[in-house]
């Protein structure tokens, strides 16, 4: 992954969402050591104390546990944990910006609901 | 533990204030930005803190001395600009020698393999290197120094992009191998801001602001669309800067306190990079350089 840069989202939640995509990809599993605050630094060139940041964020969200003097780790059960949250933030977000715009171009549900479902048909249900 | 800190600091020159009222401090091994356009006040600030000037009033301290005239503040930092004066006869190698036998913390071994990557002429004197060359071989003294305050101002001049990149790398990955405190000041944040942890934004010599940089990405918020409904959103907030665009729209920056949100589809909200805030709150007040060929 690439560090956005330019995007005002800080960078230190870009690196606790990588964190936790690495989580939900299963390339930590429970209990697993995560990267360490230089690692990541040395990783994506950032300073080592915003990467820092980013664990603890993880850390305060439940994703991680400290293991004092040996590093933090990923929580039972956070991969779950994960999967809720990414339901509600970006699939929320997403039918809301869909609704907006499609009331803004006069679409009404019936049509919206036509169109997700032809849509899932050529994609292939999954 | 505080390393820096300035407290009501001003700087007279003869005919004009270069630092004005400046208190701020800094902790212990942390990388901090020093950016502000040119004649901002950075470089005498700077020179203040290695001990180079004494303020006119104020008091500044380092290493919980006053560098002025101190030897221990002279002893654990190094000036890295791209006046660095050698002396003359020496060619690289000597330089570095020489180097080594100043600053406890040298790192010769690193020293040489950075002039052998960057491909600089051992043999060759410090004024037979080209401007890029110059800057290159300063920022090499200054990275394997390895003083426990170490302060780079405008290190990059005359640089290719290519060669700055490398070197901000290195710095960033020295720095995480051997951790101290440095100063990075610049006028190109975009190059920087990754490194950075806290960043001093300068101004006609005053001290604007001093933030974390994840703060200052969050610090403003661009309302832009129809003008006066901008006007009308934007009424209560605390505005940093407004700029018309043809007749009917408006752009307002304001600051980001959380609560700013619009339903209303003619308006567009988004933050502000690090870089363009910058531009907007060191701006003139009034008008921009179109005004000049009006006059």
């Amino acid at each position: 992954m690439k560090l956005d840069p330019t995007s005002t989202k800080p960078i230190y939640l870009q690196i606790a969402e990588w964190l936790e995509n690495e989580i939900l990809q299963g390339h930590f599993q429970e209990d697993d050591k995560v990267h360490s605050q230089y690692t990541l630094a040395e990783m994506f060139q950032i300073n080592p104390a915003t990467a820092a940041k980013g664990l603890t964020a993880l850390g305060e969200a439940g994703i991680l546990y400290d293991r004092r003097g040996l590093g933090k780790f990923v929580q039972a059960g956070a991969r779950e944990k994960l999967k809720e949250k990414r339901k509600k933030v970006v699939m929320e977000t997403l039918i809301e910006q869909l609704i907006k715009e499609a009331n803004y171009l006069n679409i009404d549900k019936k049509e919206v609901l036509n169109m997700i479902e032809s849509i899932y048909r050529q994609e292939g249900e999954q | 533990m505080t390393v820096i800190s300035c407290i009501d600091v001003n700087k007279n020159y003869r005919h004009h204030r270069a630092n004005e009222d400046v208190s701020f401090s800094v902790k212990e091994n942390t990388i901090t930005g020093v950016i502000g356009r040119n004649g901002a006040g950075k470089t005498t600030l700077l020179k203040m803190i290695a001990g180079y000037l004494r303020p006119t009033s104020g008091d500044i301290t380092v290493f919980q001395k006053h560098p002025y005239n101190s030897l221990t503040v002279s002893y654990n930092r190094i000036f890295v600009d791209d006046q660095m004066v050698f002396p003359a006869s020496f060619n690289l190698a000597n330089i570095i020698d020489m180097c080594q036998d100043f600053y406890p913390n040298f790192d010769r071994k690193f020293a040489y393999n950075l002039i052998d990557y960057f491909e600089l002429p051992l043999k060759r004197t410090q004024y037979e290197l080209s401007k890029g060359q110059k800057s290159s071989l300063h920022f090499i003294v200054g990275l394997a120094a390895r003083c426990p305050l170490t302060i780079f101002d405008e290190p990059t001049t005359g640089m290719d992009s290519t060669v700055r990149k490398d070197f901000y790398r290195a710095l960033l990955k020295d720095y995480i191998a051997h951790p101290r405190t440095i100063l990075l000041s610049s006028h190109q944040i975009q190059e920087i801001e990754h490194l950075l942890e806290d960043v001093l934004i300068l101004d006609h010599g005053k001290l604007l602001m001093h933030e974390s940089i994840d703060d200052l990405r969050a610090y403003a918020l661009k309302v832009s669309g129809d003008a006066q409904l901008v006007k009308k959103v934007t009424a209560e907030r605390d505005i940093i800067y407004e700029e018309r665009i043809g007749n009917n729209e408006l752009n307002v920056i304001i600051k980001n306190d959380g609560s700013f949100q619009t339903y209303d589809d003619r308006i567009s909200t988004e933050g502000l990079p690090v870089h363009e805030l910058l531009s907007y709150v060191t701006k003139k007040r009034k008008g921009g350089i179109d005004d000049v060929f009006h006059k």
